[in-house]
């Protein structure tokens, strides 16, 4: 009797997370499973699943795939430059949005803008922003007589990295503000009144006070961030094609290029691996707070 | 008074240090909405000068070849967003309010899907949609659209039924109400704001999504606009003003949304991010 009294009421509980469960686990765990296993086969294009191959593909990726390599090294150069910027950049933007000045919040609103826009968009506006013979940044240095420092861009094997990882700030540099933001504004105001009756100037309320407390911030964003670097796709497909050569290529793209553009299905799940892998890395720190935090 | 100098010094520079990283979120906006409205002929000044008269013929040849996947991102982000707040709302109020053994762990493994790289999965998901019959199909879209919408509309919701007091399910619970009536009775009527907050946040990603839209559509019977946008540029060659147009065109909606509901967008990032 009791245990019918028990499953009348644990049924309906079950079926309430039944979609959302389920789904995930097929579709993101199951599906990440079977990149696994087409990455053990040689499987090429639609149909015929391959043969059974060992470690081959991974093999080949790590000892003798340059292109892959130089994906490795770009990725990791394009996360350096735009979280080496990203985060230093919000946390002293949320500090001035902090500063009581008016106008703040057409300021927010304003730096919030491209956070909405589509990669695509993105990619077009940037694309012709970085244009080298009539971009608008050239053609803006053009107009202020300052011609010595116009540029190549994204035509330029040097450049090109760099300028995606550019767009990327301008995309989600304001993330990281409106995180930090939140995060200052929790600061308790005892602590940094407690602070300035002490003599405190500003400067040294916020490197000694509050700075310190945005680790748990600093942790958000970091893994957000990471996140959005590993996946980053449309941008670089858009604006440069992984090009010119091979100086913006990203892991991201060269998944795509191998899968879809030369058909090695499996080549291409041992990429998809590899990132899946890379994927559960980026989030281990941040999931070892947050279980720790709600024991 | 020396010191009301040198604050009023430093205000300055706060206000020139705003404005000018303000130019730089603005510019490329002004470059996109001008390039748009400008003439063929009038492209040869650049992007920088502002356009000799307001032009809408890049709109129209635009709009002539991206109507149909405008309609199709319609429909699919219309379907994707209605359904995966839904079932997100379902599966956030049962990990809040009817925890059960092992319920943590089963969040966890919900929320960690949203942190994957697409890239892990794609190609399964491309030959699991043209096993079902569903590889270049509106629900084919709408279903991966769904299913990983589910670890973020599962963290919004569960995060935001976590200010709903537990008292209110609890005397629901004494009065005999199942999960389904406390749902129906007592949640959904408080769920506007977290539907507002889910709601915008499924939309924007659904409309601005790419790698799923290329990779499962073919033509413009059925790929979303962002695809039909990105196929602008190699078809017309350096007609920009008819490539911004188009984007303009994808920006519209969202930017919409972002003007007038600001404050609740700012909400969902935060509700998704800070408490985990």
């Amino acid at each position: 009797m009791r245990d019918i009294y028990k499953l009348k009421r644990i049924v309906p509980v079950f079926i309430f997370i039944l979609p959302a469960v389920s789904l995930v686990i097929i579709f993101v765990y199951i599906f990440s499973g079977w990149s696994a296993w087409a990455s053990l086969t040689n499987w090429r294009g639609i149909g015929h699943f391959g043969e059974f191959a060992g470690l081959n593909n991974y093999i080949k990726l790590f000892t003798q795939d340059p292109i892959f390599k130089q994906c490795l090294i770009n990725t990791i150069e394009l996360a350096l430059v735009f979280i080496g910027i990203t985060i230093p950049l919000g946390l002293v933007i949320a500090i001035l949005l902090d500063l009581g000045i008016k106008g703040k919040s057409i300021f927010r609103a304003v730096y919030l803008l491209p956070l909405s826009f589509s990669f695509v968009v993105s990619a077009a506006i940037w694309t012709w922003m970085f244009a080298p013979t009539n971009g608008a940044i050239n053609t803006l240095l053009r107009i202020l007589n300052l011609d010595v420092l116009t540029q190549p861009w994204i035509t330029s094997t040097k450049q090109s990295l760099f300028c995606i990882a550019l767009v990327y700030i301008w995309q989600f540099q304001v993330f990281a503000t409106l995180v930090y933001y939140a995060g200052i504004s929790g600061v308790s105001p005892n602590l940094s009144e407690a602070a300035q009756i002490d003599g405190a100037s500003t400067f040294q309320k916020y490197w000694y006070i509050i700075v310190p407390l945005q680790k748990p911030a600093t942790l958000t964003v970091l893994t957000i961030l990471l996140m959005y670097t590993l996946r980053v796709f449309d941008l670089v497909w858009l604006m440069t094609g992984g090009g010119p050569g091979y100086s913006s290529e990203v892991l991201a793209t060269y998944m795509y290029r191998v899968t879809f553009n030369q058909n090695l299905f499996a080549y291409g799940a041992s990429i998809g691996f590899f990132m899946f892998v890379l994927s559960i890395l980026i989030i281990i720190p941040f999931f070892s707070t947050v279980m720790r935090r709600s024991k | 008074m020396k010191s009301v100098k040198n604050i009023c010094i430093k205000r300055i520079i706060l206000y020139i240090i705003l404005i000018g990283l303000a130019f730089f979120y603005l510019f490329p906006i002004y470059t996109l909405i001008n390039t748009s409205l400008k003439t063929t002929q009038d492209l040869i000044w650049g992007p920088v000068v502002p356009t000799k008269q307001i032009y809408f013929g890049a709109y129209r040849e635009a709009l002539s070849r991206i109507h149909k996947p405008l309609v199709n991102s319609i429909v699919i982000t219309g379907f994707a967003t209605i359904i995966s707040s839904l079932l997100g709302a379902m599966s956030g109020y049962v990990f809040s309010k009817f925890p059960f053994r092992g319920s943590t762990i089963l969040f966890f493994i919900v929320i960690i899907g949203f942190y994957i790289a697409p890239q892990s999965i794609l190609i399964p998901l491309v030959r699991f949609l043209g096993m079902i019959g569903l590889y270049n199909t509106y629900s084919g879209l709408i279903l991966t659209h769904v299913a990983y919408g589910m670890p973020i509309t599962t963290l919004l919701f569960r995060n935001y039924y976590e200010s709903i007091p537990d008292d209110l399910v609890e005397s629901a619970k004494i009065d005999g109400c199942g999960v389904g009536e406390v749902f129906t009775k007592i949640i959904l009527p408080l769920s506007l704001p977290g539907f507002a907050v889910v709601g915008i946040f499924q939309f924007t990603n659904i409309w601005n999504e790419f790698l799923f839209g290329l990779t499962l559509t073919r033509g413009v019977a059925t790929q979303p606009v962002t695809v039909a946008v990105a196929n602008l540029k190699g078809t017309t060659f350096a007609a920009w003003n008819v490539q911004m147009a188009g984007a303009f065109i994808v920006v519209i909606p969202v930017m919409l949304v972002y003007i007038f509901l600001l404050k609740l967008i700012v909400k969902g990032l935060l509700l998704g991010s800070i408490k985990g």
